[in-house]
């Protein structure tokens, strides 16, 4: 970088130089004072990996949802309570039955061409669009049935049953809406704003350098008064978390997140006046350690062995030597993030070896010469040194109660097809996320019918409960919602008695800001927010 | 007993030769006494994390992020690199001697196959090579063995066929035709054991150069995490570079000084097997 300056070939002048690369791009244009409400400055911010597409329409990889959601935007946003605030919709309205919601569209609000926003774009979207290609659309928007346009700015959806869980999945990064006169009449899948997003969001689509950074103008049009605050944003990629801190620490990047950096980081960065850094902004992902189980296996399909597991797990300890601190002790597999539904009100498992071995010496396992029982494979996808250590300290807490475990380390292609395809493993461990509402993020990991040989990351431990499955049917269509949080503590409850899927602990993904940035996590999609708002302070 | 006489004479002629057999012999016996010394397994988290060497009694070289200690992790993995090393070469060299053997010995179309099939290996980057292997396979003990061994048979397969087209032109091998000896047996007893000085010395630089490979496996994820080695501990150890640099500061040493060992054993070896190459040195 620094050499291609000193020598700058002929026919490029340095400022195209700069251009050419996310790293001067982003040193080379320093923020100015908010002396006017003109947009100013240029922020670097990172995603990894690289996405491999713009539109989280029809990938929503959670590199794409964030981008994406910088451009395209949602009927709703959602404040720090995960409770629904208006976007595109300036109000909405649930009918008394549960069978309808009226949404009435922002008036003036225009796409990135000039065309204007109206609800024949909502209804297109909705039906032709996310119910049919979107990953998760098809489960979240199945009880959608039409969606009616009495005037532009009217959408009403219309319900074959109660979807209460809908509400949750409008954010812009999760169901943006698209623009009907660019997708019409095409090959939806294959179109090129997929790549170069036509949107409504406070930032417009410039260029994508592959491999290298995404370059966004800020849209002028833009409904938010006053926003948004920034000039240009540009998303570089940058894949190996201590060059990520290294590039934090030159202020190469003002923004990163998603747990950006290596763990044992953070305090130092904490620690630093130069940054800034936020917990808060996972509450709509909610990514989860927990060790399903297979309980095809005979030893696991023991109850008193899968307790005993739970037992045997020193999660204090583990918050301190693995997390470093940045981690949260689940006691239920909802977490406390999600209070409307979140119950401490279920069995308890805190460390205790000695009730462990109990356990195994009443279920008849005898302890062999070297002191062990039996042993068993724990299969983790390579994502990240967490899981390696983890590893490391389950074979240590599972040892002292004769359990011999087996690290297997994959990459993502064998661990999926390991784990989901060909259920050959005995414990896996890995990030789920149950995003804002159980019936979209926790359900799959539970419910019978979710199990589907090579679909990743749903059922896999093999269980079927009567009582579950009934449990999580009748929550996903009940429309009021204390009877329907009722029904969640109860699937709580079941879950931690029958332990399937054994909860460790909620990791918390950090944030990090440069010290003069503000509105980084404006609410709890943090990066994944539209970010009209985000600037440099005075 | 003349042999080993004049052995024993050229290793205290050669300081450089001596310097890599005590190196050696003390890594041997690290790997030996490991589970005398700390019974508990190495990949046990014996006291707090992150201590420096010298701060934490039971830890005298410290201990790394997760409280383990640092020493048995050192001894524990010496038993890994020079298993890998020993038997990934042992296993290179069965098949590279056959290979090269045979081409050497009989040449023409033979000769021309074992070469193509040889230079077929040549053209892939080892260490490349190497993680294809593993990742196919699946990372344990027995693969990188294996894996290592894929990538190294075919330099000894091109030096055994270099020595064997030299040699089968010689006198002694002729008579052994006229007096109606076996091929194999030619091969075998009486051209293999003087085609043996140039493979024993490559074979000690290979080793050195098989425990370096597994340990870069390691750093890169592709090691067995069940088996401490000083890869896993440097790769590990990465992350705290910044506030604990120790952790990978000490296993890279070790790695170092028995890669050094390695090498200044072959080289003196070399020397002892080649006498005309020491005069030529003036030694």
């Amino acid at each position: 970088m620094t050499k291609k300056i000193q020598h700058p070939p002929l026919a490029m002048s340095r400022r195209a130089l700069l251009m050419a690369s996310g790293a001067g791009l982003a040193a080379s244009v320093l923020p100015f004072g908010p002396l006017s409400a003109q947009p100013a400055g240029t922020l670097a911010m990172c995603v990894t990996p690289e996405p491999n597409a713009m539109c989280s329409a029809f990938n929503t990889a959670s590199p794409v949802t964030v981008v994406s959601g910088k451009m395209l935007e949602g009927l709703l946003n959602y404040d720090f309570d995960v409770s629904p605030i208006p976007a595109l919709a300036t109000a909405w309205e649930v009918a008394e039955d549960g069978l309808s919601i009226t949404f009435t569209l922002r008036d003036g609000v225009t796409w990135h061409d000039g065309e204007p926003f109206t609800s024949a774009d909502v209804q297109y979207t909705i039906m032709e669009i996310l119910k049919v290609h979107h990953p998760r659309g098809r489960s979240t928007l199945a009880s959608v049935t039409a969606v009616e346009t009495p005037d532009p700015l009217t959408a009403i959806f219309r319900l074959s049953q109660p979807a209460p869980a809908l509400m949750y999945a409008l954010a812009g990064w999760e169901s943006p809406m698209l623009p009907k006169h660019v997708y019409e009449g095409t090959d939806v899948l294959q179109n090129p704003a997929n790549n170069a997003p036509v949107g409504t969001g406070p930032f417009v689509f410039q260029t994508w350098e592959r491999g290298s950074h995404i370059v966004m103008a800020a849209n002028p049009n833009y409904w938010g008064e006053g926003e948004p605050k920034l000039e240009r944003l540009v998303i570089r990629i940058i894949t190996d978390p201590s060059a990520r801190a290294a590039a934090l620490d030159a202020g190469e990047l003002h923004l990163a997140g998603d747990g950006p950096i290596p763990v044992n980081q953070v305090q130092r960065f904490i620690d630093s006046p130069d940054f800034q850094v936020e917990t808060r902004g996972t509450e709509m992902n909610n990514s989860l350690d927990m060790i399903h189980t297979n309980m095809r296996n005979e030893h696991l399909a023991k109850l008193e062995v899968r307790q005993a597991l739970m037992y045997a797990m020193n999660r204090d300890l583990m918050l301190d030597v693995v997390y470093y601190g940045l981690a949260e002790i689940l006691d239920s597999p909802i977490p406390e993030t999600l209070p409307n539904f979140h119950t401490s009100d279920v069995p308890q498992y805190d460390y205790d070896p000695d009730r462990a071995n109990a356990l195994l010496d009443e279920a008849g396992y005898e302890r062999d010469a070297d002191g062990m029982r039996f042993g068993l494979r724990l299969i983790a996808p390579t994502v990240g040194d967490t899981y390696e250590r983890m590893g490391q300290f389950l074979k240590q807490n599972f040892r002292d109660i004769g359990i011999d475990l087996e690290l297997i380390s994959a990459d993502i292609p064998t661990f999926i097809r390991s784990v989901f395809g060909e259920y050959d493993y005995d414990l896996t461990l890995y990030p789920g996320s149950v995003t804002a509402d159980p019936t979209i993020g926790s359900q799959r990991f539970w419910w019978s019918e979710a199990a589907s040989p090579g679909t990743p990351f749903v059922n896999s431990t093999g269980y079927a409960s009567e009582e579950m499955d009934a449990v999580l049917e009748a929550a996903a269509v009940e429309p009021d919602p204390e009877a329907r949080r009722e029904l969640f503590v109860r699937f709580q409850q079941i879950a931690m008695t029958d332990l399937p899927i054994l909860p460790v602990a909620r990791p918390i993904y950090v944030t990090i800001a440069a010290a003069n940035v503000e509105n980084f996590v404006p609410g709890p999609d943090g990066i994944r927010a539209p970010y009209g708002s985000l600037a440099f302070t005075g | 007993m003349d042999r080993v006489k004049s052995f024993v004479t050229a290793v205290f002629r050669d300081w450089m030769l001596l310097v890599g057999l005590i190196l050696l012999a003390t890594v041997f016996f690290m790997a030996a006494s490991a589970p005398f010394l700390f019974p508990q397994p190495p990949d046990t988290m014996m006291g707090p994390p992150l201590q420096w060497p010298g701060q934490y009694p039971g830890a005298p070289l410290g201990t790394d992020g997760l409280g383990r200690n640092i020493l048995a992790g050192l001894f524990y993995g010496a038993q890994v690199s020079l298993l890998v090393g020993f038997a990934s070469v042992t296993v290179a060299m069965v098949f590279g001697i056959l290979v090269g053997a045979y081409a050497g010995y009989y040449g023409g179309w033979i000769d021309n196959l074992l070469m193509r099939i040889t230079e077929l290996f040549q053209t892939i980057p080892q260490f490349m090579l190497a993680i294809v292997v593993v990742a196919v396979l699946g990372p344990s003990i027995q693969v990188i063995i294996f894996s290592l061994a894929v990538v190294s048979w075919p330099a000894i397969a091109r030096l055994v066929r270099g020595e064997f087209m030299v040699l089968r032109e010689k006198a002694y091998v002729q008579g052994c035709i006229v007096a109606g000896m076996s091929d194999r047996r030619i091969i075998f007893t009486q051209i293999l054991p003087n085609a043996m000085s140039g493979v024993t010395v490559m074979s000690t630089i290979m080793i050195a150069t098989a425990i370096l490979m597994e340990s870069a496996l390691s750093f890169l994820g592709f090691g067995d995490p069940n088996v401490t080695t000083w890869g896993t501990m440097i790769g590990m150890g990465k992350n705290n570079l910044r506030d604990a640099w120790y952790i990978m500061t000490i296993p890279g040493i070790a790695l170092l000084l028995t890669a050094l060992a390695l090498n200044l054993v072959g080289d003196g070896l070399n020397d002892y097997l080649n006498p005309r190459l020491r005069s030529q040195r003036g030694h």
